[in-house]
């Protein structure tokens, strides 16, 4: 109870509870719809992820300053690979919240005559590039771990022990390729932490690729890959082993 | 800019936040009201204090359980007072929290036929068990506080012209003595320097002075008007605002 009262009391924490409560009605509204029996179910469904999607928006008024914040931390970075990446997509969900924060106003009446469907378009496309980025940061981090991987000597050696094992396997007909999944592998193994976060991105992306039509899933993918990440997420809160630095 | 991130990262500075902002929602609907506004902005500042009012008690939603967590540290206290005040307040504020959920739950449909009426009076006496009870806690540790006080000033201070002696006969023939009078002065004086000397104690001592009057009007004990609720919401959460940007300010335990 300790350790929930904890959890909960980190605003990020909460987020994620609630954002995870989100998808899984959205996923369980897509796998409900054609449900003639449950009509009253979906429609206490619909409701809920309304509200909640609505508290969340408000909850999450400050968040623009939080980007900029670890933008500037970022920018600090001596790698420049790095650098580039995490500031840019840093600065993309920025904005990408001052988008969220304008839908907020125009949804609560503050704001009048903005474009709701313009706005949108703009968030999904900020958190979009931000994903993208996140991606690339993570690519950049695994292929960094898998070069490290490959000149150590003892990592050489497991690998040779590896590909001698069974040459009457399919896998020894390409054997550069099973070197590099088996590289891959260990690499992702002894460095979870980018595993995850690279999972979590991937599973985020489908909501902006739907959202701007440019991959058509359908509803239930969406919610299935938004449950998945805010999961993930929650995981990474509870154990800050699995967070990627910096 | 840093200390704006750290108290984001805390989700009950947020909900403090919130609730400041629906207060001066509530106070300014009621001064448009006496403005004679426009129906529409009124309308405006109704729907922003509602939707505030559900977005916090969706943030609410864990609430019973720290208060519980909270009630299971008071019971081992030391002084009694304080540990029976401390802990049927944190009970209480755990039933409120509860209630506070299932209105929640109502209201966003999961339970179709709620009595919002009475679950909102229910969650409402809670909270104000648990503010008088915090008010009961604040009162004694005054008194704790202007008893140690009290004898170290009478020995500092110079001889009093009117011995103690007479000060006892005098006040009950009647009230408007001077010995009676001086007392009082005395009284209120040593009040003011012990409030004065613990910042803690008077900011909890004013945060849930303010916080008594939004039961007592929404229960119709002692109706107020939506003004003089807002004004006191508002200042409230300001206080308690102030105590998480200044933890030293926190009343402890």
């Amino acid at each position: 109870m300790d350790g929930f009262v904890k959890f909960t009391n980190q605003s990020q924490g909460r987020d994620r509870i609630f954002r995870a409560t989100q998808y899984a009605c959205a996923l369980s509204i897509y796998l409900l719809r054609n449900n003639a029996e449950r009509k009253d179910l979906v429609a206490k469904l619909k409701s809920l992820e309304t509200n909640m999607s609505a508290g969340r928006k408000l909850f999450r008024l400050g968040n623009t300053i939080n980007s900029i914040e670890a933008a500037k931390r970022t920018m600090r970075l001596s790698d420049r690979v790095l650098c580039l990446c995490l500031t840019t997509a840093n600065i993309n969900r920025a904005l990408y919240f001052i988008c969220d924060n304008v839908l907020w106003a125009r949804s609560v009446g503050l704001i009048r005559g903005v474009d709701k469907e313009r706005w949108s378009l703009n968030s999904s496309r900020c958190y979009f590039l931000s994903l993208v980025m996140s991606l690339t940061r993570d690519v950049y981090v695994v292929l960094q771990l898998m070069t490290e991987r490959a000149r150590d000597k003892n990592f050489r050696q497991k690998m040779e022990t590896h590909l001698g094992e069974s040459p009457d396997v399919a896998e020894a007909v390409v054997p550069q390729l099973d070197a590099f999944c088996f590289l891959l592998l260990e690499s992702l193994r002894s460095h979870p932490a980018v595993a995850v976060d690279t999972l979590k991105n991937i599973c985020d992306l489908f909501i902006p690729l739907h959202r701007l039509g440019l991959y058509q899933s359908n509803a239930g993918v969406v919610g299935f890959c938004g449950l998945m990440s805010s999961v993930i997420g929650i995981v990474t809160l509870v154990q800050p082993k699995f967070t990627l630095k910096p | 800019m840093d200390s704006w991130v750290r108290f984001n990262a805390q989700s009950q500075a947020k909900e403090r936040v919130i609730r400041a902002a629906q207060y001066a929602c509530t106070l300014l609907g009621y001064t448009l009201q006496k403005g004679g506004a426009t129906a529409d902005l009124h309308k405006t500042v109704s729907q922003l204090e509602a939707h505030m009012s559900m977005t916090r008690k969706m943030l609410r939603l864990g609430n019973s359980v720290e208060a519980l967590e909270a009630a299971k540290r008071a019971i081992h206290l030391s002084d009694s007072v304080l540990r029976l005040c401390l802990t049927i307040s944190h009970l209480n504020r755990a039933m409120y929290f509860v209630c506070d959920n299932i209105l929640w739950a109502g209201k966003t449909g999961l339970i179709p036929k709620l009595d919002q009426h009475k679950w909102s009076q229910r969650s409402f006496r809670y909270y104000l068990f648990a503010l008088i009870l915090n008010l009961t806690r604040d009162v004694y540790e005054l008194r704790l506080l202007m008893e140690c006080e009290g004898p170290y000033r009478a020995s500092k201070a110079p001889h009093s012209p009117n011995p103690s002696t007479t000060l006892s006969a005098d006040h009950l023939s009647s009230p408007a003595t001077p010995a009676t009078s001086a007392w009082i002065r005395r009284q209120l004086h040593l009040l003011v320097t012990v409030l004065y000397s613990n910042p803690p104690l008077l900011l909890d001592l004013v945060k849930n002075s303010c916080d008594i009057f939004i039961p007592l009007d929404r229960l119709g004990i002692y109706p107020t008007g939506p003004g003089f609720v807002g004004a006191c919401g508002l200042a409230s959460s300001a206080l308690s605002i102030l105590t998480m940007v200044h933890p030293w300010l926190k009343l402890k335990p």
